[in-house]
């Protein structure tokens, strides 16, 4: 999930802050430490995070596009200048732009805000924006709610009461409410200093910048990860369970599938799967193993030198292109599988499902999958040629069970034509013009179309007089009987027109004898 | 997304009376002459659709539209009424689908045009189709009981769409009227049933037709709230292909559907097998597809399409597959889809060489003239899915590759194995209710909990996992239950490996991390029937039969008797003597600390024989092999096996031999420093000042 900090960098950040030391602090001084804190966070334990920096007053400014690299985000910090007043909008903005050339509409994003809560004057001030809000058009539109899935976090460089004394705290929520509740206001307890800066960063960080360890299970083989970004929690169904669901800590394997069967699935996310090597405490990693970088290096490298879980079934899915179904939590799945970054470079890769009982419809029931030695026999095969999957639904859709459509006339023309085509191969064609003239008479009767059964009986019967001399007798006995049978279904009359009933065939003599001549 | 909300329950109510019996006056051609058979022949004169007709197959394709994209979950519910309200289906899940509808249209027929028009009604279908929505579907039904107590939770909400000639605007209001005052008391009704749910929202949709040519009585009119819970639309329209084109659009906006347009399809043509034609195909499916495009509003890259049947559709461009190449891609959403035109010769060549199983990946035409493959069509089991191909950058690009990371520096993963084993543990739909009520789900995380009882992941921890001699046993001792030719499998594996140590065959043992040329012979066959042993004791608990191959196991190891053993011991030694003076310098220094350690194992074994009787294990003070990682993973097991059941007397007597043969020895340093059981036992190995304690672990034992 990326993260874009928008820092305010108007005159109002300028202000001081009676801070006990000696040293004057301002307001953007304090943000700037708390930034740094978030940063250094972020780049020892969240550090595949991309994140950019805008600054922002009457204008906004990109200073550092969406990246990794942790230390231009820091010296980018120290390069601010001051500029005029607070123009959020604008800001917002462009953040919506920023973030969907970047990363299109579909990547959730994380915004962090960081102002000192005072919201600008005149045009451009959200409390412009705000009352102006329900006059707009599609065209100005307002930027929140984001276009693309969001949270947005406040970071206000003042306390509850100060933002309380002005209408402050007011539109910073309804800007929350605006981007349909996602987000959270930061304020700082009590007075303005470093330390109380640092606490409120530190609650941002336990919010959203916490990695989320897991334990990936296949039987008794496991193994410590990381799952990275963090998976975020899901609402099924806002009316009927509102309460968001989260995975599991446990990530256990129930089964293997072939990636032509699981055949390229809908996510909601996908995440890295990172082996991690827990130094647990109180286990004695020995004095003075974390304490430097060097030290920290010959660990990762003994952790690299013992076998993990991890590697080996990241190995197996490789080679055999195969995924693992991995149980989230109640009626919730994912499916694990080798990603391949490049030639060289893989990856063990988690993709989460939707959550439900069903969340892959040519799998069935995921409760319903079990074991191939409980079944009678290998329903793979012997020499592995067939599969399970995909599972047939009970009704065919339209497209492959030949309905009938007749909105267009051509619809209706075609089925007409097919017919006649194979009324003049009578009788080779017996079989299929029987088939199409039965199709069309359950339509007519569906449609209560009868009109076109008495037209189709004196199209057959017209037939029937243009037959060449060369014709087999047959032909004419059995158009002639056809005829007939659409005839008595354009009455009307109920004995005539049951839906299930199909016009057979006439028996005649020579169509029998003459086969059997044959 | 809300399950249920108003697209859950439909209830379509078509007028039977003697009116729409009248034709539509709209002319079918259906007797088209084949070109060269024309002369002389007048064709047939153009027949025409009655009102009724019109109006059945619009709302039939309105229905196969949504069961194509929605085939669960949205229920339709047909009401035909004149002198009475005929109800054709019900909301179960089995009478949902065109077949049944159609059949019972055929069975009602077209309407009487000499019924008495007095007798019949529109209000008839009404009144029932507000007693339909009354009346909760199975999945309402699952739901409530699944919430409980939260049962209030489950919307009943709901559309009646009423397809009727009326007579005019008051016509049309009186209808309005009756929808609302028979909600409010069959409202009234529900509140007191158990059975019945009271309607919270029902949206009323009265499409007014009349034959084509003439004016129509009755006005449109947008949504309109008629009270908190009815709302109601009218739309009047002429009947033919204009019905039909307002319930296309109709069922769009209801279900939120969205059209897309794949573009350059090649298609043979018939009279010119050589060439092909490039065709259109329009469809239907959920608009969340195109989220992409809707949010970046770059909606207007598709242009009006060609009838003018809905406003925008998205055009696509078909990318002709590349051989089956099976790929896992990133999507991050599939919708079912439907043609807008079914029975088209373009639609059914497209849909055909889905349902045959190809994908085509579709490419997103971009102003910049670049090329971004953003959906793919694809069909699972008969179906056809449109599938959302992320085509932005992704947030997990560059990650650190999986051998930079933990293990990633180990090169010996038993990677081929594992593969053999999560074919086995491959999946399979059981779809009939089993004989057993177990889960079949849990059922195959139970196989893997016992598959992986005793699984090393790399090959140099292992010696029996690389002789292809143990297969036998160790691909049946998993199973949960064994039949008599399992065991009798197994006990020839075991007989197998006996004759293979009495014939002194060598062994795949790995000699990563040991000095020299690592264990000898004897020593290579103790860690392998230590291995298998632990193999075999992970699955004792799983019937009385892995117990017999244990005790199959037991008495061979111990076996031949302790005479022809000390023989043997004796002949090898001599062997290995003569060996190990070729050889040369390495293997001096152990000889004689092997040579009384042996000695002293004997006499040590003679001494429990005559203790414990039959029951010959290992002596506790014979040497331990230097790389006996088996071991430790042996120290794991007994939990596991505990957990799983009550302790069998097996257990309870070994754990007390255990115990007893504990106390005659002093306990190794390894095993008292070890942290859970897991000991960094023979890291020292490895390293560089590892000899010291290895030599301290001698010296303690002498």
């Amino acid at each position: 999930m990326p993260t874009v900090v928008v820092m305010d960098v108007s005159l109002s950040m300028t202000r001081p802050v009676s801070v006990e030391g000696s040293e004057e602090y301002q307001r953007k001084h304090l943000a700037i430490h708390g930034l740094t804190m978030l940063f250094e966070h972020m780049a020892t334990n969240y550090k595949l995070e991309f994140t950019a920096l805008v600054v922002f007053s009457s204008l906004w400014e990109l200073m550092v596009p969406f990246t990794r690299d942790y230390n231009t985000l820091q010296e980018a910090l120290s390069n601010m200048d001051d500029y005029d007043k607070t123009c959020l909008e604008a800001a917002l903005l462009g953040v919506c732009n920023i973030v969907q050339q970047e990363w299109g509409a579909a990547i959730p994003c994380q915004v962090v805000l960081v102002t000192d809560g005072c919201l600008g004057i005149g045009r451009g001030s959200l409390r412009h924006s705000l009352t102006t809000h329900n006059q707009r058009s599609e065209s100005n539109r307002f930027p929140l709610p984001f276009p693309f899935p969001s949270k947005l976090y406040v970071m206000c460089m003042a306390n509850l009461e100060e933002l309380q004394s002005s209408d402050s705290l007011d539109c910073l929520e309804r800007l929350i409410d605006l981007n349909n509740g996602e987000g959270q206001i930061f304020t700082i307890d009590g007075p303005l200093c470093l330390k109380n800066v640092q606490s409120m960063f530190g609650k941002l960080i336990d919010l959203a910048y916490t990695p989320f360890h897991a334990v990936l299970k296949c039987g008794h083989l496991t193994s410590d990860v990381q799952v990275f970004p963090r998976p975020e929690p899901f609402i099924i169904d806002e009316e009927i369970d509102p309460i968001p669901k989260a995975i599991n800590t446990d990530l256990e394997i129930v089964g293997f599938i072939d990636i032509a069967d699981i055949s390229s699935p809908p996510v909601l996310s996908r995440h890295l799967v990172l082996p991690i090597a827990l130094n647990k405490e109180g286990d004695e990693l020995g004095p003075g193993i974390t304490d430097d970088t060097e030290d920290e290096n010959s660990a990762n490298q003994i952790a690299g030198k013992i076998p993990n879980f991890c590697v080996l079934l990241h190995g197996s899915l490789k080679v055999e292109g195969m995924v693992a179904i991995v149980q989230l939590g109640p009626e919730w799945y994912g499916m694990l599988y080798s990603q391949a970054d490049s030639k060289k470079k893989s990856n063990l890769m988690m993709s989460l499902f939707e959550p439900g009982p069903e969340p892959l419809p040519w799998l069935g029931k995921m409760a319903q999958l079990g074991p191939i030695s409980d079944a009678k026999e290998n329903p793979y095969g012997e020499d592995d040629n067939k599969s399970p999957f995909p599972l047939q639904p009970k009704n065919k859709r339209s497209y492959a069970q030949n309905v009938t459509v007749w909105i267009k006339p051509s619809g209706l023309q075609t089925d007409v034509q097919k017919i006649l085509r194979n009324a003049r191969k009578l009788p080779e064609k017996t079989q299929t013009f029987y088939k199409e003239l039965n199709r069309l008479r359950k339509a007519a009767l569906a449609f209560g179309f009868l009109d076109l059964l008495k037209g189709v009986a004196d199209m057959l019967e017209r037939e029937c007089t243009l037959l060449p001399d060369t014709a087999h007798p047959d032909a004419a006995f059995q158009l002639t009987h056809a005829a007939q049978q659409l005839k008595v279904a354009s009455t009307g009359t109920s004995e005539y027109t049951a839906y299930d009933h199909n016009i057979t065939p006439l028996q005649t003599d020579f169509s029998g004898s003459s086969a059997e001549r044959m | 997304m809300k399950i249920f909300a108003e697209s859950h329950k439909t209830v379509f109510v078509v007028d039977h009376c003697p009116y729409m019996a009248e034709s539509c006056r709209q002319h079918v051609e259906f007797d088209m002459l084949v070109k060269n058979r024309t002369q002389g022949i007048i064709p047939l004169a153009p027949i025409s659709k009655s009102l009724w007709t019109c109006s059945v197959e619009s709302s039939m394709e309105y229905c196969r539209i949504m069961y194509d994209i929605f085939p669960f979950k949205k229920l339709v519910n047909f009401i035909v009424s004149d002198s009475g309200a005929h109800v054709l289906n019900s909301w179960t899940q089995e009478d949902q689908n065109l077949q049944e509808l159609m059949a019972a249209l055929a069975a009602v027929g077209p309407p009487n045009p000499h019924a008495d028009p007095e007798c019949c009604s529109i209000l008839h279908g009404l009144v029932t189709a507000v007693e339909a929505l009354c009346k909760i579907t199975e999945y309402q039904h699952e739901a409530r009981t699944m919430l409980m107590e939260n049962a209030e939770r489950v919307g009943n909400r709901g559309r009646i769409i009423c397809i009727t000639n009326a007579k005019s605007d008051s016509h049309v209001r009186m209808l309005e009227e009756c929808v609302q005052e028979t909600i409010h008391e069959h409202n009234k009704l529900a509140a007191n049933s158990d059975h019945l749910m009271q309607i919270q929202k029902c949206e009323l949709v009265l499409i007014h037709t009349y034959p084509v040519g003439e004016d129509s009585l009755v006005s449109d009119r947008p949504k309109k709230e008629l009270s908190s819970v009815l709302t109601s639309e009218v739309h009047s329209v002429r009947a033919g292909r204009h019905l039909a084109t307002k319930l296309n659009v109709l069922v769009q906006q209801h279900f939120d559907l969205a059209s897309t347009t794949i573009t350059n399809i090649p298609m043979k043509e018939e009279q010119h097998a050589n060439t092909s034609a490039n065709y259109d195909v329009e469809l239907l499916h959920h608009k969340e597809a195109h989220v992409d495009f809707i949010k970046s509003g770059d909606n207007h890259i598709g242009g009006n399409s060609r009838e003018g049947t809905f406003k925008e559709t998205v055009t696509l461009k078909w990318c002709t597959p590349r051989t089956n190449s099976v790929e896992l891609h990133y999507c991050t959403g599939a919708y079912r889809i439907s043609p807008v035109d079914v029975n088209s010769r373009p639609s059914s060549c497209l849909t055909n060489f889905l349902l045959n199983g190809r994908s085509v990946l579709l490419e997103q035409p971009r102003k910049s003239g670049s090329k971004v493959i953003s959906h793919m069509l694809s069909s699972h089991g008969g179906e056809i899915f449109l599938h959302v191909l992320s085509s932005s950058r992704s947030i997990l690009e560059d990650p650190p590759s999986i051998s930079e990371g933990c293990g990633g520096r180990v090169t010996d993963y038993r990677i081929t194995d594992f593969g053999e084993f999560m074919r086995e543990n491959r999946l399979t739909p059981f779809l009939e209710p089993r004989r057993s009520l177990e889960i079949p789900l849990e059922r195959a995380k139970d196989q893997l909990e016992k598959h992986t009882r005793y699984w090393p992941m790399i090959i140099s921890q292992t010696t029996i996992f690389n002789m292809q001699a143990v297969v036998p046993l160790a691909s049946v001792i998993v199973k949960e239950a064994l039949t008599d030719e399992d065991i009798l499998n197994c006990q020839k594996t075991i007989y197998n490996l006996v004759d293979m140590e009495r014939k002194n065959d060598p062994l795949p043992i790995s000699t990563v991390g040991t000095r020299g040329k690592g264990p000898k012979r004897d020593e290579q066959y103790r860690i392998m029937w230590n291995e298998l042993e632990t193999l075999v004791r992970a699955h004792i608990n799983n019937s009385d039969k892995h117990q017999r191959v244990l005790e199959c196991l037991l008495a061979c190891r111990s076996k031949p008797p302790e005479e022809e053993e000390r023989k043997k011991r004796g002949r090898k030694r001599e062997e290995k003597e003569d060996k190990s003076e070729k050889s040369g310098k390495d293997y001096e220094p152990d000889k004689p600390w092997q040579e009384s350690e042996r000695l002293k194992s004997v006499l040590d074994r003679e001494k429990e024989e005559l203790a414990e009787a039959e029951i010959i294990k290992d002596s506790p003070d014979s040497p331990e092999p230097p790389n006996k990682k088996p071991l430790v993973t042996m120290d794991e097991m007994p939990p596991v096996e505990k957990a799983k059941g009550p302790m069998s007397l097996l257990s309870l007597w070994s754990n007390r031999i255990n115990t007893a043969n504990s106390r005659k020895h002093q306990e190794f340093i390894g095993r008292l420093n070890s942290v859970n059981n897991k000991a960094e036992l023979y890291q020292h190995l490895k390293e560089e000042n590892g000899m010291e304690t290895t030599e301290n672990g001698k010296g303690s034992r002498q």
